[in-house]
């Protein structure tokens, strides 16, 4: 009877949680934000290791890159490309010669100076050390060479866009040529922030990077704490064990954050499209009517309100709206059942809707379920273990017919393109639309992924449920938290705190 | 198999019967459909053709839990079938080969069987196999085996040394035989009493599962989900967390009195032993 008896404990507990969850007052805070020279923010995702040339994951440009990591350019909160180690750029009229103007008088943070040589050093690192997928994107790049110690010249193969946005990301991260030996612990880079401390499995401290060319950062120190539990991170502001949670997972939960007094809650963009996968390779959704039905059965508006609580925006086709050829198309497909049906031509289908086991997808997935129910598709969910068997499954073996994924990958529209990618989309209009806009001009570019976006939407090659917002609660007082999470890191540079 | 009504078995037995009652009912009508998202129900407060209220879908909580009854019972009985099948046959050899190798090897490898947590043994099964209702159905019924396989070994024990099967062998009978003429029907009660008990245990294990997100598919309710889902919205709306929470252990605690109820009524020796005192 031992035995039961902690099990009736673990039940008492949950029921003990949910009893108390009516009155959540507090004891603490409220009178007087503390002035301090220290910040932390909440994470999900821990970095395995700081060297982001050989690991795949977010967590760590996040943490490091503009950071403790520069590049030439940085990408501005509205999408724009603006310089940071560059003073300026410019571009031949054949637009594959790129001049970059390095400012002076910038060092790393070992002491060693940052000039043209390091430019050349860390571009041609990118071929011949890393070890990432997205490297590819420099696979445009023919030579970088340096013409005099604050002067680089890059020469692409042919006319680029996907270039100079390449180089705001991490593949542009500026290394010093003697600070490469040990990335995975020891990042030396330009930036306002070096490595302080890494108690692993808790946080990262960032400290104020004493030899650092800009303006000195308003918070000297920064800890990322990291929480494998969003409820646990909800708890840690609540009770003042952080100061700002970097992205809300569970959005209904931001009414505990209501009060004005204590809390701000920033609600902005991302790159982040929850699509509604179809595989295009085998029935029903091999037919574009089938397709086209499934995007007309689905209430989005709905479906935003109750699976992730009204936050987010919905958008239509692959394209952000802080990228420059971005449209509304969410008018493409309304909400029409009746159509669906029609579509459908009074067939009735059971398809696998094989999920990963993500809160956004298991939320999401209950409502296409119903919906398409609604127009007589029986959608099977199939939660998957993410990211290895999820990938393993539905990305690697195309074994599904539906899924949903938040594909979260800045200027991402070009995996339409593959007809490899699980999607298994095939429509060469929709390549030859990408290749010309990357190698036109930009008025081109945007004209052309303008049309590649309604394609897509066109030929219902997916539905797109959502765009995922990016959700910051922070504590009063906390100023320069970057509101759309749309580059790959988070930016500390203009935190502030009163 | 006779006794008197005690307060445990009443008290057992109402509290497993609305649960029992609730997942029959749930065949033939409920006040919802429990899956059916409907944004305009949103958080629908308790009332207006919505009992206990409705979730952040907009689904029928009262509806859910109804249905949700039906999948912890399914869930109890095959875990406790599997449990009971394998088990007591297991107990009942080495309890009637105590000296011989096969009773060890049967013990030893209960006991590895009984170090292993069931929650594991589940989302072991959930990454190699997809999780769903079968595989947590199968980890809770596996690792209750030993629970089973110990009791039918104690009693049968007990069995063996009794005048009427020393008769029988010396009469000639053969083992088979007395498994089932003499020791299945004596150790029977103690067997329904360990069901009742690890019924119990099925139940708040499933929940554990689903609330992890290892049992019950979506959309299909389930109690264990039922909480999982409501977490985020514990601040705002707790009733969410609170109905299925109430529900686990009313089930729980309805299957325990049960098993202590149904081993007083049908253990005449422990009645009148408490009745001495």
């Amino acid at each position: 009877m031992r035995r039961i008896g902690i099990w009736i404990a673990v039940g008492g507990l949950l029921l003990g949680t949910a009893a108390c969850g009516g009155g959540s007052g507090s004891g603490t805070g409220g009178s007087g934000a503390p002035k301090s020279a220290s910040l932390s923010v909440g994470f999900v995702a821990e970095p395995a290791n700081l060297d982001f040339t050989s690991t795949e994951g977010a967590a760590i440009p996040q943490a490091l890159l503009v950071n403790v990591y520069e590049g030439l350019v940085k990408l501005s909160q509205d999408g724009e490309i603006q310089p940071l180690l560059a003073e300026k750029w410019d571009v031949s009229d054949d637009r594959t010669t790129y001049t970059f103007t390095l400012r002076k008088g910038v060092t790393f943070s070992d002491g060693a100076p940052f000039t043209a040589d390091d430019v050349v050093f860390s571009l041609g690192r990118v071929k011949t050390d890393w070890k990432l997928k997205i490297k590819s994107q420099f696979d445009v790049v023919d030579k970088v060479e340096k013409k005099d110690d604050s002067t680089v010249v890059v020469t692409l193969k042919q006319p680029s866009n996907g270039f100079l946005y390449a180089m705001a990301t991490r593949l542009g991260a500026m290394f010093s040529r003697t600070g490469v030996s040990d990335l995975a612990n020891k990042p030396v880079g330009t930036g306002p922030y070096v490595l302080g401390a890494w108690r692993r499995g808790d946080s990262i401290r960032l400290e104020a990077n004493a030899r650092y060319w800009g303006t000195k950062p308003a918070v000297p120190s920064v800890t990322l704490k990291y929480f494998k539990d969003a409820t646990a991170m909800n708890n840690a502001l609540l009770t003042g064990g952080i100061d700002v949670i970097s992205a809300v997972q569970a959005p209904e939960s931001l009414q505990q954050f209501s009060d004005p007094n204590r809390f701000q809650v920033i609600e902005g963009t991302t790159n982040g499209e929850v699509v509604l996968s179809m595989n295009n390779a085998r029935p029903p959704f091999s037919d574009k009517k089938a397709r086209q039905a499934v995007r007309y059965a689905i209430d989005h508006k709905a479906l935003l309100d109750t699976a992730w609580a009204g936050r987010g925006q919905l958008i239509g086709s692959m394209v952000p709206p802080t990228d420059p050829w971005y449209e509304d198309r969410t008018g493409d497909y309304p909400y029409d059942p009746a159509k669906a049906k029609e579509l459908l031509g009074g067939k009735t289908y059971t398809v696998k809707m094989r999920i990963p086991n993500l809160p956004y997808a298991v939320a999401s997935a209950q409502v296409v379920k119903s919906q398409l129910a609604q127009v007589g598709i029986t959608a099977d969910i199939e939660p998957l273990e993410f990211p290895a068997r999820w990938l393993d499954v539905v990305f690697k073996q195309g074994d599904y017919d539906l899924s949903i994924i938040n594909h979260i990958e800045p200027r991402d529209m070009g995996i339409f393109a593959d007809k490899s990618y699980y999607f298994h989309y095939d429509n060469p209009q929709f390549g030859k639309l990408l290749a010309s806009a990357d190698s036109g001009t930009e008025q081109q570019q945007t004209d052309d992924l303008k049309q590649a976006a309604k394609l897509l939407s066109d030929d219902a090659a997916a539905d797109w449920l959502f765009l995922f917002p990016n959700l910051i609660v922070a504590k009063k007082g906390v100023t320069g938290l970057p509101k759309n999470a749309i580059a790959e890191s988070f930016d500390f540079t203009g935190l502030a705190k009163q | 198999m006779t006794g008197r009504m005690n307060a445990s078995l009443l008290t057992g037995g109402a509290l497993v019967g609305v649960v029992v009652l609730a997942a029959l009912a749930s065949f033939v009508w409920t006040p919802h459909d429990p899956t059916l998202v409907d944004a305009a129900r949103k958080l629908h407060e308790p009332g207006g053709g919505y009992l206990l209220g409705a979730d952040k879908f907009g689904r029928d909580t009262f509806s859910q839990l109804m249905v949700g009854a039906r999948t912890t019972l399914y869930v109890g009985v095959v875990a406790v079938g599997i449990a009971a099948l394998l088990g007591t046959p297991l107990g009942v050899i080495a309890g009637m080969t105590p000296r011989g190798w096969l009773s060890e090897l049967i013990m030893r490898v209960n006991d590895l069987v009984f170090a292993f947590p069931a929650l594991l043994l589940a989302v072991m099964l959930g990454a190699v196999y997809g999780a769903d209702t079968l595989t947590a159905m199968i980890a809770i019924g596996v690792s209750t085996v030993p629970a089973f396989a110990r009791v039918a070994r104690a009693a049968t024990l007990q069995v063996m040394v009794t005048d009427y099967v020393l008769a029988a062998r010396a009469a000639g009978r053969g083992p088979g035989a007395i498994a089932t003429r003499h020791v299945l029907p004596n150790i029977g009660s103690v067997l329904i009493v360990q069901a009742s008990v690890s019924f119990a245990i099925a139940i708040l294990a499933e929940a554990a599962l689903s609330f992890l997100g290892f049992g019950t598919r979506p959309p299909t309710p389930s109690w264990g989900r039922m909480l999982q889902e409501s977490q985020e919205l514990l601040f705002s709306t707790p009733r969410l967390a609170l109905w299925p929470g109430l529900a686990i252990a009313v089930a729980v605690l309805g299957f325990n009195l049960l098993g202590d109820g149904l081993r007083d009524f049908l253990d005449p020796k422990l009645r009148r032993i408490r009745a001495e005192r």
